[in-house]
């Protein structure tokens, strides 16, 4: 039973990990808490959505096409919104990406309909026996996405000229821009990459529920309680943040009941900043003064 | 009155002052006048012939909606401190004002004072819960509480999950009211909340609040109690947010799990204080009226409806960045403003 429910824990952790990040990347960047991250994932999903079943396009080919066309999305919008807003305060900022939540929301329902849509990829049913529990093939794809992912991003940020950019941003942006850092440039690639990893997170969690244009709202809100555990600055720490409460959230659904299932990110985040304000892997000197 | 100052500049200097005070104080006279204006219009326009009963609902839910945004305004604007999760705070007072009509018979002034005093409570409870958190931090430790208090309403037996709760009709002092009398009691309550506000904002406190907002650090070393301040912002700021829940709960007689779970409640009330204009008086009034006729013009729209509300949205943030209410005062202040000057320094050449 425990070790049932951790699996399935880690599963659903895994996918709120690729919004917490999504949500970190973009926070230390650029101060702003992304309303919209939910919505980049849901037009993607209905995008593959589209590539998959109008075009019948190959599987790799239409998420490859999806990542492309999100991270256009998550371009758009820091050109379009965010960039003439970049002198304002965070609050501000934290606004327009509510408008911006608005206006995909809106865009997705007028296009393809307020109903749910199924998605096409389906998943061989036999669950697989692993370390003793048992877990559907489409858990198992989803968390081999998610590390695959995890490598590329340490890669990215490790070893590539753009990766330690961003980080060198996140650290100090005035000096940074004048040790030549093109921050613009690289506040564009960090929107682009909340598209990227959107793009992922619509595919996979659409075959787990559904396609519609609210889909992703509850798993972006478990994804800014994710990403606020590990500290808001941390990508390690949204990790570790995501899996802790996907495996909490189903202890407490399998042991205490159905009930208290949703309510316990919430009465976890709650404890976790009245006892430390900062999450559990951020920096005290860091916070906004 | 030092002794090398010639006479002559003494006495300018003194009728300078004099003058300027005057200003200030009619000033002052005519903030006065103009609110009483609007309030004495908002009591005698549904009297009027075309106005009809779903008007006068319309017109309560906007009030609604203001005194909701005066609660975080006095959170977001004055102290500083971001909420997500006042939507928490209007449920408790929803909720506490129907459990009260429902299991001791309860009427309408009885519930919106108690459902007040609860949010109040609680909002004592959660600041201090939250005093160490700043920024988004706080915003989302406040979008935890909301989801908290929308899971428990939707669990615990009492209140009756998605069902809800059904009430009587409304009555006042033993008068049965509809929608008329609704929007008056709802304009009354504006009243009192928004001279709460004025009042608190205009205070040592809202001088400490203010403090704190714009340098916790410089605030608490000149003696501000953060602790007793920042509490005191949230339980006050709660209980306003609180009046506004009751408020709507009576309005359609039923509180239910499936309106008060959601989270767009929270989000509205806080888009109404930040568009309007959070750190002004006037700006809740914006801010009510423009999250419920945006949406109301806009419905017929459909899904195209939320496209432009967001375009509204993102235009009023990039061009009054400090709320419509700021944009609208704008120039009256600098009217002032130059009047100011020229009584002040007309003595000094």
């Amino acid at each position: 039973m425990f070790g049932q429910q951790l699996m399935s824990g880690l599963a659903t952790g895994s996918l709120y990990a690729l919004t917490a990040v999504a949500v970190v990347v973009v926070f230390r960047n650029t101060r702003t808490i992304n309303l919209a991250q939910g919505d980049f994932a849901m037009i993607g999903a209905f995008l593959a959505l589209v590539f998959l079943k109008k075009f019948e396009l190959n599987y790799y080919v239409a998420i490859a096409l999806t990542a492309v066309c999100v991270m256009g999305v998550g371009v758009l919008v820091e050109r379009l919104v965010m960039r003439p807003l970049a002198k304002s305060d965070w609050l501000a900022l934290f606004t327009a990406t509510l408008g911006v939540y608005y206006i995909l929301h809106g865009i997705s329902g007028w296009i393809w309909g307020r109903d749910t849509k199924g998605f096409p990829v389906t998943f061989d049913p036999t669950p697989v026996h692993l370390f003793g529990t048992i877990v559907s093939e489409g858990h198992l794809v989803n968390m081999a996405w998610v590390t695959a992912i995890g490598v590329v991003l340490y890669v990215f940020f490790k070893y590539t000229k753009q990766g330690i950019a961003m980080r060198a941003i996140t650290d100090d942006p005035d000096t940074a821009e004048l040790m030549g850092i093109p921050v613009k440039f690289i506040v564009t690639l960090t929107w682009a990459m909340s598209g990227f990893l959107a793009a992922f997170a619509g595919i996979l969690v659409a075959p787990i529920i559904y396609v519609a244009p609210e889909m992703m709202d509850e798993v972006l809100i478990k994804g800014y309680v994710a990403a606020v555990f590990g500290g808001l600055y941390s990508i390690p720490g949204a990790i570790i943040g995501a899996l802790l409460i996907g495996v909490t959230e189903n202890l407490a659904g399998g042991y205490l009941g159905a009930h208290y299932k949703s309510a316990t990110p919430f009465v976890m985040i709650v404890v976790l900043l009245a006892f430390r304000p900062q999450g559990l892997f951020g920096i005290q000197h860091r916070r906004e003064v | 009155m030092s002794d090398t100052a010639t006479p002559t500049a003494t006495v300018a200097a003194a009728t300078n002052r004099a003058g300027v005070e005057a200003l200030k104080a009619r000033f002052g006279r005519q903030n006065w006048i103009l609110s009483g204006v609007l309030f004495a219009l908002l009591l005698i326009i549904p009297s009027l012939p075309f106005v009809e009963g779903w008007m006068a609902s319309q017109a309560s839910l906007i009030i609604i909606y203001i005194i909701a945004a005066q609660g975080v305004s006095i959170l977001t604007g004055y102290t500083g401190l971001v909420t997500v999760g006042h939507g928490g705070f209007l449920a408790i007072g929803a909720y506490t004002s129907a459990l009260m009509t429902q299991h001791l018979g309860t009427t309408l002034i009885p519930g919106i004072i108690a459902g007040g005093l609860m949010a109040a409570f609680i909002g004592m409870l959660l600041g201090l819960v939250f005093l160490r958190l700043a920024g988004a931090f706080m915003a989302i430790g406040t979008l935890g509480f909301a989801f908290f208090v929308g899971s428990v309403v939707n669990n615990v037996p009492i209140f009756e999950g998605r069902t809800g709760i059904s009430l009587p009709p409304n009555s006042v002092f033993g008068l049965e009211i509809e929608d008329f009398g609704f929007y008056y009691v709802s304009v009354m309550v504006l009243l009192v909340t928004t001279l709460f506000v004025h009042s608190l904002v205009r205070s040592g406190v809202g001088r400490a609040f203010k403090a704190l907002r714009d340098s916790e650090k410089a605030a608490e070393s000149s003696g501000v109690n953060k602790l007793f301040f920042r509490t005191l912002s949230f339980s006050a700021s709660a209980f306003i947010t609180g009046i506004a829940g009751a408020l709507n709960g009576n309005i359609v007689n039923y509180v239910s799990a499936e309106v008060y779970a959601d989270i767009w409640y929270s989000v509205d009330i806080l888009v109404a204080a930040i568009v309007g204009g959070s750190a002004m008086l006037f700006g809740p009034f914006l801010g009510g009226l423009f999250v419920v006729m945006v949406p109301f013009f806009l419905e017929e729209l459909a899904d195209f409806s939320f496209v432009l509300q967001g375009v509204v949205l993102i235009t009023v943030l990039i061009f009054a960045p400090a709320g419509i209410a700021d944009v609208i005062a704008a120039p009256f202040r600098n009217m002032r403003r130059r009047l100011m000057a020229a009584v002040s320094g007309g003595g000094g050449s």
